[in-house]
């Protein structure tokens, strides 16, 4: 009878501090504990996003750089190329117009020959008048045939294979023409690229020393070829006095 | 006898059921009602033992316990005073208090029993 008395107001009492119990528990992992450290997770996290996202802008500014720099160099590349073209280009032609290079295109052949045929006549004529020298071609000729030509738009010519070029000389060797410090002789061959019709024409002009010598009766023709080879100038330039001017 | 067990075991499984979302704030409180409700819970039975026993007092002082304490402890915060150790103290002392007398109680107890079937046995030869 008496434990029956006791019994259920126990039973509410612990069955309430179960409840509470529970609870408290609960609250406790729940509430007390994730959530701080679920806080304070979310706020490393952020400050980890943020600074990460700062690293990311940062590299990005560098990528900006590089790829700045890199189009840059790019740039200068490009434009030494195009440098590097024009200078090639350049040479080339230098080289064209110096004569160290072999070089074809059209133009025109003259063939001079001594007026033996002339000398001939004239010995058989009057023997104490006639001259051998007035007969032969001289180092003169050749030179006013080949300003001729030049007059006539000739880019490269040579005499019997050598080359002429600003430093040539041609100038009288006694019974030879000296070329380039080589000595030729009859007969010869003048070979000039050019427009041939307008090289042909001054030849032809009625002053020009062409004509002059054609008229004396010495053997002489122009040739117009659709291609002719022109060899290089094997000397060399050899500057000792000269300097080119300095830009600076 | 039972009956108590069951009554903790029910409100175990109805809290643990219900699990009513608390804020962390309260957990403090909520500890202390239930050190408060434990307290009680011990005293009740060991005035079974005292054959003091009186429901009204039982269920009164489970209640004002808890509430005392957890409103103790909410004042304690407020002031900036850890006031819930106060609760914490009392309540703990006198816990380990009242399971000691039980102990001793139930142990003589038990011992009195050995002796009254010893000495029925003793007399039954």
């Amino acid at each position: 009878m008496k434990l029956r008395n006791w019994q259920l107001p126990l039973a509410i009492v612990l069955f309430m501090t179960g409840i509470l119990l529970v609870s408290a528990l609960n609250a406790l992992q729940s509430e007390a504990e994730p959530e701080p450290r679920t806080k304070s997770k979310a706020e490393s996290l952020i400050a980890m996003i943020e600074t990460q996202e700062k690293e990311l802008k940062d590299y990005e500014k560098t990528i900006d750089a590089r790829r700045d720099s890199l189009a840059k160099h790019q740039k200068d590349i490009a434009t030494g190329k195009i440098e590097v073209q024009t200078l090639q280009y350049e040479l080339d032609q230098l080289k064209t117009l110096s004569g160290v290079s072999d070089v074809e295109g059209k133009g025109i052949t003259v063939f001079l020959d001594d007026n033996n045929k002339g000398y001939e006549i004239a010995k058989s004529k009057a023997p104490e008048q006639a001259k051998p020298e007035d007969f032969l071609i001289h180092d003169k000729h050749l030179l006013y045939i080949v300003y001729e030509l030049r007059v006539g738009g000739a880019e490269a010519i040579s005499i019997n294979g050598q080359r002429v070029v600003c430093s040539s000389d041609i100038r009288c060797m006694g019974t030879t023409i000296g070329v380039n410090t080589s000595a030729i002789g009859p007969p010869f061959v003048i070979k000039a690229i050019g427009d041939p019709d307008r090289m042909s024409k001054v030849l032809e002009t009625d002053t020009s020393q062409y004509n002059i010598l054609k008229m004396a009766g010495y053997p002489v023709r122009i040739e117009k070829q659709k291609k002719i080879t022109i060899g290089s100038y094997k000397g060399s330039y050899q500057f000792s006095y000269t300097e080119p001017k300095g830009e600076q | 006898m039972w009956v108590p067990i069951l009554g903790l075991v029910i409100g175990l499984v109805i809290g643990s059921v219900l699990n009513v979302p608390i804020p962390g704030a309260y957990a403090k409180y909520l500890s202390i009602a239930v050190l408060a409700a434990l307290d009680s819970a011990f005293g009740g039975v060991k005035s079974i033992f005292d054959e003091k026993f009186n429901a009204a007092i039982l269920l009164t002082g489970f209640f004002t316990n808890a509430l005392l304490a957890a409103l103790l402890a909410y004042l304690g915060d407020q002031l900036g005073v850890d006031l819930y150790l106060a609760a914490v103290f009392a309540f703990g002392v006198r816990l380990f208090q009242n399971l000691a007398i039980i102990r001793r109680e139930l142990l003589s107890r038990w011992i009195d029993n050995r002796k009254i079937a010893k000495a029925k046995r003793d007399n039954h030869d």
